[in-house]
C-alpha cells in the first residue's frame, strides 16, 4: 500500500510540468500566426474600437511574447479567462457548456461500457461462432462510419420522417414540450445524440475487450487456473476479465479526457450546446479569448483524466506501482 | 502397483485456418502409482496437448476427436464439466511450463492458493489461508506468511515455480503432472526444484508424470518412459531399458543428443525439424529424418508392437537394427 501512496504523489507532481508545458504550447500557437490583435482586426470587419482596446489589454500587446504568457498564465490560475468578444465573461460561458457536454458524455460512456464489455466478453468466449461474427462485423461498421454521418441518418429517419424525436438542441426553450413536461422534453432531446455517441463507443469498447480477452484467455495462468479445477466462471470473470480490462481502462480513461472536450462534430450535428459546438462556433468567429479558454479547460480535463486513469491502473495492476 | 491414469488411443486435433493440426494422433499410455512416468519428445511433439486433453482442458480450436481416458479405472471423457472439476487439481495436479506466466500477475500468491483450496475443500477463508501458508512452507518458501501477500512479480523465477507447485498440490492430488518444470529456470534452481518434486512425491504419496525433452531428466526422475514423436508414441519402456537398449531410431537419436559425463563424445543433434502436423509424412512420420528408413517406412504406418515384456515400439525395422550405444 505504501507503494501506491508514493505512486499517487509522484504522479500528481509530474502533472505540474506537463500542465505548464501544454499551456506554453497552447499560448504560443495562438500567437504564432502573427499578432492576434491584428488578426482579429483583419478578420472581423465591424469590430468596435472598444473591443480592439480590450483585446490589446487581454494580450498585453506591447510586451514580448514570453512576458505576455506569464500575465496570461497568472490570470488563468486566478480563474480569470477574460471576456468573450461577443457575450461577456468566458468563465461564465464555459461552465454551462461543460455541464451540457457532461450531461451527454457521461451517460454515453456508462452505457457503452455497460453494453460493450459484456458483448466483448461474449464475443471472445464464442470466437469463430455465428454470434461472434455478427458482433465483430457490426462493430467494424460502428467504427468505420463517421459519427456525424450516423447522426444525420438518425435525424433524417427519426426526426424528419417519423417525427419521433427532436433533431436539434438539448431542450425546448418554451412550450409545447416534447412528451408533455420539461423533464421528458430533455429526455427526448438527448436520445438521438446519446444513441449515436453510445453506438460508436460500444463498437470501440467491444472490439477492445474482445481482443484483450482473446489474448488473455491464451495465457498460461488461465490454463493453470483451469487445470487446478477453478470454475470457468471464475476463470473468465476473475482472472481473464481483470487482466483484459486493465488496458481498456487506460484507453477509455484517456479518450474520456478528450470526450470531455465535447465531440465537436457530433455536438454541431445535433446543435448540442456543449463545449465542442461552442469551440467550433468561437473559432469561426475569431473569438480568441473563448478559444484559448476552452482549449485550456480541455487541457486540464485531459490531464485530470490522465491522472485518474493512471491511478485506476495502479490500483488494478500491482506491477505499475513500482515503476 | 495400481493404475492411475490411462490414456487410450487419444486423438486431439486443432482446427486452424491453415488446416487440421493433428497434434495428438493415437497416443496411449498408462501412468501407474509410484512409477514416475516420463513423456519425452521434441518441442511440438504433443506432450502438453496430450496431458491437457486428459484433463479435459484443450481449448478452441482444439478438440478431442477420439480416445478414452480413465483415472483409476473411471472413465473421464463422458464426465460433465462439473465432475471434471473434481478431477482437475483434486486427482490430477498440473504444473505448467513457464513459471513466469503461470501465476496471474494481478492477484497475490495467497489469493491464488486460497482460490484453489476453497475450490476443493469446504474451508473458511482463514482455514484456507492457513493451509496456503503450510503449502508454501512445504515447497520450501521462506517467510511463507509474508509471501502469501506477495504478487508474482515480486518473486524470483524459482520462487514462482515453487508457488505454482504449491498450487498444484493444493487439492492434494494423487498424480502430479510437471510440464517441463525446470526449462525456464537457472541451472542451480533447476536442481532444487527437481529435488523438491522427488521429496514431495514420497512425502505426499503422490505419483509423477514428468514432461520434458531432456533425456537427462528422464534418467534422473523417472522409471518409465513414453517417447512421443509428432503426435504418436514411438516407444514405451522402462527408463533403464530405454537407455540400455533403445529400439526406436528416434529414441536413439534423442539419446545421442544428450551430453554424457562418463565419456567425451560429440553430440549428434537430430537432423531436420519436427514435421508439419497438418500434412504429416506418410507411413512412419519419422521417415524423412530416419537413417534406417526404407520403402516400407514411406508406405505403411508402423504399428505399436510389443517388443518385450511391457515394452512397445512403433518401427518396421526394430528387429533388424541394433541401436545400442557403442560402449
Ligand atoms: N492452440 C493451438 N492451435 C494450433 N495448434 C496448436 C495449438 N496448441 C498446440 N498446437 C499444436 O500442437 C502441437 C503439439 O503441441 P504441444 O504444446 O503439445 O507440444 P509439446 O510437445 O508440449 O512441445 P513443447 O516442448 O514446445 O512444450 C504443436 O505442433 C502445436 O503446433
Ligand atoms: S519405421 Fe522406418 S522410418 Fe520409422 S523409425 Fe523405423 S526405420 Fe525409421
Ligand atoms: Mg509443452
Amino acid at each position: 500500500m505504501g507503494g501506491l501512496v508514493n505512486y499517487v504523489i509522484r504522479r500528481l507532481l509530474f502533472a505540474i510540468p506537463v500542465f505548464l508545458a501544454v499551456s506554453v504550447i497552447t499560448y504560443l500557437i495562438t500567437n504564432a500566426a502573427g499578432d492576434p490583435v491584428q488578426i482579429v482586426k483583419f478578420g472581423i470587419r465591424n469590430i468596435s474600437p472598444a473591443q480592439l482596446e480590450y483585446l490589446r489589454l487581454y494580450f498585453h500587446e506591447d510586451l514580448p511574447v514570453y512576458i505576455r504568457y506569464f500575465y496570461w498564465l497568472n490570470d488563468f490560475l486566478h480563474g480569470n479567462l477574460g471576456q468573450s468578444l461577443y457575450t461577456g465573461s468566458v468563465v461564465a460561458l464555459i461552465v454551462p457548456w461543460i455541464g451540457t457536454t457532461l450531461e451527454l458524455q457521461i451517460p454515453a460512456l456508462a452505457l457503452a461500457l455497460a453494453i460493450g464489455v459484456p458483448v466483448g466478453i461474449y464475443s471472445a468466449k464464442h470466437q469463430y461462432t455465428k454470434g461472434d461474427y455478427a458482433i465483430t462485423t457490426t462493430a467494424i461498421f460502428g467504427i468505420s462510419m463517421p459519427t456525424f454521418w450516423i447522426g444525420i441518418m438518425g435525424i433524417i429517419v427519426f426526426s424528419y420522417y417519423l417525427h419521433w424525436l427532436p433533431a436539434f438542441g438539448a431542450y425546448s426553450s418554451y412550450p409545447p414540450y416534447w412528451w408533455g413536461s420539461p423533464f421528458m422534453d430533455a429526455l427526448a432531446h438527448i436520445i438521438l445524440p446519446l444513441a449515436v455517441l453510445t453506438l460508436v463507443s460500444i463498437a470501440t469498447i467491444t472490439r477492445l475487450v474482445r481482443a484483450n480477452m482473446l489474448e488473455v484467455l491464451r495465457q498460461d495462468y488461465v490454463l493453470a487456473a483451469r487445470a487446478s479445477g477453478v470454475s470457468e466462471f471464475k476463470v473468465t470473470f476473475k482472472h481473464a476479465l481483470k487482466n483484459a480490462i486493465t488496458p481498456v481502462v487506460t484507453i477509455v480513461g484517456l479518450s474520456f479526457g478528450v470526450l470531455l472536450g465535447g465531440a465537436p462534430a457530433l455536438e454541431t450535428t445535433f446543435s448540442w450546446p456543449g463545449l465542442g459546438k461552442a469551440f467550433v462556433f468561437a473559432a469561426t468567429r475569431l473569438d480568441l479569448p473563448t478559444v484559448l479558454g476552452i482549449t485550456m479547460i480541455i487541457t486540464i480535463m485531459v490531464l485530470i483524466a490522465n491522472i485518474v486513469t493512471d491511478l485506476a491502473y495502479a490500483v488494478l495492476d500491482p506491477r505499475v506501482r513500482i515503476t | 502397483m495400481g493404475e492411475l491414469l490411462r490414456v487410450d488411443d487419444l486423438r486431439t486435433y486443432f482446427y486452424t485456418e491453415a488446416g487440421v493440426v493433428k497434434a495428438v494422433d493415437g497416443v496411449s499410455f498408462v501412468a501407474n502409482e509410484g512409477e514416475p512416468l516420463g513423456l519425452v519428445g521434441e518441442s511440438g511433439s504433443g506432450k502438453t496437448v496430450t496431458v491437457l486433453a486428459a484433463m479435459g482442458i484443450v481449448s478452441r480450436p482444439g478438440k478431442i476427436v477420439s480416445g478414452k481416458i480413465f483415472f483409476k479405472g473411471e472413465e473421464l471423457d463422458h464426465k460433465s464439466e462439473k465432475e471434471m472439476r473434481k478431477i482437475r487439481g483434486k486427482k490430477i495436479g498440473y504444473v505448467s511450463q513457464d513459471p513466469n506466466s503461470s501465476l496471474d500477475p494481478l492477484f497475490t500468491v495467497g489469493n491464488q492458493l486460497v482460490e484453489v483450496i476453497r475450490t476443493h475443500f469446504e474451508d473458511t477463508k482463514d482455514q484456507a489461508w492457513d493451509k496456503g501458508v503450510k503449502l508454501l512452507k512445504l515447497v520450501g518458501i521462506p517467510e511463507a506468511d509474508t509471501r502469501m501477500r506477495s504478487y508474482p512479480h515480486e518473486l524470483s523465477g524459482g520462487m514462482k515455480q515453487r508457488v505454482a507447485i504449491a498450487r498444484a498440490l493444493a487439492g492434494e492430488p494423487e498424480l502430479l503432472v510437471a510440464d517441463e518444470p525446470t526449462t525456464n529456470l537457472d541451472v542451480t534452481i533447476q536442481a532444487q526444484v527437481l529435488d523438491l518434486l522427488k521429496t514431495l512425491g514420497k512425502q505426499l504419496n503422490m505419483s509423477l508424470i514428468l514432461i520434458t525433452h531432456d533425456m537427462g531428466l528422464i534418467a534422473e526422475m523417472t522409471k518409465r518412459v513414453v517417447v512421443l514423436y509428432a503426435g504418436k508414441v514411438a516407444e514405451e519402456a522402462s527408463t533403464l531399458e530405454v537407455f540400455q537398449t533403445p529400439k526406436h531410431p528416434y529414441t536413439a537419436a534423442l539419446l545421442a543428443s544428450v551430453p554424457r559425463l562418463d565419456r567425451k563424445e560429440v553430440l549428434v543433434p537430430i537432423g531436420g525439424g519436427i514435421p508439419n502436423l497438418i500434412t504429416p509424412p506418410s507411413g512412419c512420420r519419422f521417415h524423412p529424418r530416419c537413417a534406417y528408413a526404407k520403402q516400407i517406412c514411406i508406405d505403411q504406418i508402423p504399428p505399436l508392437e510389443e517388443s518385450g515384456q511391457r515394452r512397445l515400439v512403433a518401427c518396421h525395422r526394430w528387429k533388424e537394427i541394433d541401436l545400442r550405444r557403442k560402449a
